[in-house]
């Protein structure tokens, strides 16, 4: 008898705290999810109060639709370049402030972490400033080297502006990631590193033998969350610096999204783009996860 | 102690059913509410108004009573007008109880009510996420067609014979107002040009020749807002297309009617050369391209260009950063032939009722005391643009650009074009092709493929 209400008791508890968040869970994620499958087969402005069942015709479209191939495109080269250049300047940043000790780790350690603190939004305007080709600081400073000015509008070709917005976007987003990883590398134990500099070893075999292999988790949770915040969140950056322009060139999926949802009055094919994304990240992270899975089993 | 830990779980599982149940009552009470709300208002208003509203237009002076609600957008021409028009209609109205619905935002705010079909009385359509022939097409404004017909103003005036420019129709029918006239066009530095001795422009040669002039002294010709390409378009293209088509603007609307056969009329490959030339000589600033209008507008007041495709609302909208000694000269257009008509493409806002409104008695009493005289003047005075209020308001208070503006728009050497509302993906298409076009990336008869397609689809 006891242990019965014991195990309700028990049930109970746990349920009081799994019920509330399963709930909201539900409100705020699954019910959109919902809706946004529910609008895609429609045919709606988005004003109007009418909307017209169309099926899978957004979805048709949607693939015969250059503008979203060329977008799907760039969202993939974000999502390459960033975790390239990310994991590897911010790796190469948290070893050198954690495993070289010198005086102005600390200072260094908060000055790379400075551009996480700053919204996108400011990211991308002070970008705009440095791309600018009459007032910007890139052809200010190329101007040095050259008799004539340098007046390359950076952002204003359409064959490689994309390119451009790499900069900004790994320039942001290292500081979070080179704190995630010096954590874990503050939590090696230092004797690892004793008993490798005894045998000899160089500070390179160190780094690939000790150093990687103990932070790989993180650096695995580092790499799926870059690739998943970078499809469903490089929207900000490629609205405020190009609006998908020139001529369609940087659109990536949430720009579309956008320009189709709120410019073009195409709310159902904008909720088909939405469902797109949510499938090819969901898709993405499977992958990803099971590439990097076979890694780790690989290097320990 | 085991009882102290039975009763704090019992106590936090209580607790917190209760906040989600709240959370949950609170959210399906809203959902109800909603829900119920748009049709019964449908359901019960809307003929109650139409009851009463048959009489009340036969018999002009019905005191109009209820809730009356006007949703306006704050932009670059504030919301002084507004407040005073809307005060001295209420004085004007007593028991009408005026709801104001307004701010930079309100365009989106108020979006879920134009879906849930319980939208504001009267609106002002201005500003981003608003587009006139998107809510015609979706149904969300009235036809006033056949009321506008022998509607008058309250100084006694039939309103459409007090319109400076006739609204747009739509298949023949009218849904919405120009309330603001304002033009496109071209901008210069008058103290500049008189410096370095340059001959302003009054036609695509001369704008050419002076161009060359300009480049030679190593300042940049001309420059546009590629980043917000319907500058260009608004400012050059259609202007172009006008000139190029005998300075008959119906081409436009027939554009705007998504007729493929006017895409391809040679006046508008005349117009796409005429960019292509200007490009071809170097006359366009290369930064374009990438800038938005802030940017490329300080380039403008830094001397860095000497022409700038813009609005007449620019000597505004810098105001604070126009440097000493300059002075805006301006043109509507410069792409016609030598001794040709300057043509004006007018930049408008309209007002409408909605089609779900309440109180459409009201409503359409606030269009007659809108467009009355009074108003002409007010609007100048108060927002700095020009009325599309016929009325002379050269000794109102309005800024003096203001003034030189509206001459140029009565004066019947100009050709304006009235308010033309595009199809929202043939008007994009058309800005990303002329960029396209900007930029060497395209040939004019790329454009008129790119674009025709695309009308073709819409259509």
């Amino acid at each position: 008898m006891k242990s019965v209400s014991e195990k309700l008791q028990r049930n109970l508890f746990i349920a009081t705290f799994i019920v509330p968040t399963l709930v909201f869970f539900f409100i705020f994620t699954i019910y959109p999810v919902m809706q946004a499958l529910y609008y895609s087969m429609f045919d709606w402005s988005g004003m109007s109060d009418t909307k017209d069942f169309i099926g899978f015709d957004n979805f048709t479209n949607m693939f015969k639709d250059p503008i979203v191939l060329r977008a799907i495109g760039n969202d993939y080269l974000l999502v390459a370049g960033k975790i390239v250049g990310i994991m590897v300047l911010a790796t190469f940043f948290a070893v050198a402030l954690t495993r070289f000790n010198f005086k102005l780790a600390g200072f260094f350690r908060s000055i790379f972490f400075i551009p996480n603190v700053i919204s996108v939004v400011v990211i991308g305007v002070l970008w705009n400033f440095i791309y600018n080709p009459q007032i910007g600081f890139l052809n200010a400073f190329l101007s040095l080297f050259t008799e004539e000015k340098v007046t390359i509008a950076w952002l204003g070709f359409t064959s490689h502006t994309i390119y451009m917005l790499l900069p900004p976007a790994i320039w942001a987003g290292i500081g979070f990631y080179m704190i995630l990883l010096i954590a874990a590398i503050q939590n090696i134990p230092e004797s690892y590193y004793e008993a490798a500099q005894l045998e000899g070893a160089s500070q390179w075999k160190q780094f690939r033998n000790i150093t990687v292999p103990l932070i790989w988790e993180q650096m695995k949770v580092s790499i799926i969350n870059i690739m998943m915040t970078t499809l469903n969140g490089s929207f900000v950056i490629v609205w405020i610096m190009t609006e998908g322009g020139p001529d369609n060139s940087t659109h990536v999926m949430g720009s579309y999204l956008y320009q189709m949802a709120f410019r073009q009055y195409h709310f159902g094919y904008a909720a088909a783009i939405g469902v797109l994304i949510l499938v090819l990240s969901l898709i993405t992270t499977v992958i990803l996860q099971r590439l990097l899975r076979h890694e780790s089993v690989e290097l320990s | 102690m085991v009882l102290n830990k039975k009763w704090a779980a019992l106590c936090l599982a209580a607790v917190m059913m209760i906040v989600l149940l709240g959370a949950c009552g609170s959210n399906s009470n809203s959902n109800n509410g909603g829900a119920t709300e748009a049709p019964s208002t449908n359901a019960t208003e809307d003929p109650s108004t139409n009851a009463t509203e048959e009489p009340s237009t036969g018999s002009s002076e019905t005191k109009l009573t209820g809730d009356f609600e006007i949703q306006y957008f704050v932009g670059g021409y504030g919301d002084k007008w507004w407040k005073k028009v809307i005060a001295d209609f209420a004085a004007a109205n007593p028991e009408l109880n005026i709801k104001e619905s307004a701010g930079p935002k309100i365009n989106e705010q108020n979006k879920p009510r134009w879906i849930g079909g319980n939208p504001p009385d009267f609106v002002y359509i201005d500003g981003p996420n608003l587009n006139d022939r998107q809510m015609v097409e979706d149904g969300q404004l009235e036809d006033l067609t056949d009321w506008l017909k022998d509607a008058n103003n309250i100084d006694g005036d039939k309103i459409l014979d007090a319109l400076a420019q006739q609204p747009q129709q739509y298949d023949g029918k009218i849904y919405n107002i120009p309330l603001v006239l304002n033009s496109w066009g071209i901008f210069w530095d008058k103290a500049l040009f008189k410096e370095k001795g340059y001959a302003e422009p009054t036609d695509f040669q001369s704008f050419l020749e002076v161009s060359e002039k300009i480049k030679a002294d190593g300042i940049t010709p001309y420059i546009h807002t590629g980043k917000y390409p319907y500058y260009i378009n608004g400012s050059i293209l259609y202007p172009a297309i006008v000139s190029n088509n005998n300075d008959d603007y119906t081409i436009l609307q027939d554009m705007a009617a998504n007729k493929i056969e006017a895409y391809q009329s040679p006046a508008v490959l005349a117009a796409l050369n005429q960019i292509a030339e200007m490009r071809d000589k170097g006359l366009i600033d290369k930064a374009a391209i990438q800038i938005n209008h802030t940017d490329s507008q300080m380039m403008f007041l830094q001397h860095k260009d000497a022409f700038i495709s813009n609005g007449l609302w620019l000597p505004n909208e810098m105001a604070k950063d126009v440097p000493e000694g300059f002075d805006f000269g301006f043109i509507p257009s410069l792409t016609q032939k030598p001794g040709g008509k300057v043509v004006a493409n007018t930049s408008t806002a309209t007002v409408a009722i909605a089609k779900n409104a309440k109180n459409k008695e009201a409503a359409k009493a606030f269009l007659q005391f809108v467009f009355s005289k009074a108003q002409a003047s007010q609007w100048a005075e108060l927002s700095g643009a020009p009325s599309n209020i016929k009325g002379d308001i050269s000794s109102s208070n309005a800024p003096s650009f203001v003034k030189d503006a509206a001459k140029y728009l009565t004066d019947p050497n100009t050709v304006v074009i009235p308010t033309i509302t595009f199809n929202a993906d043939v008007d994009t298409e058309m800005q990303n092709a002329t960029d396209a076009l900007t930029i060497g990336k395209i040939t004019p008869d790329e454009w008129v493929k790119r674009v025709t397609d695309v009308v073709a689809k819409v259509k």
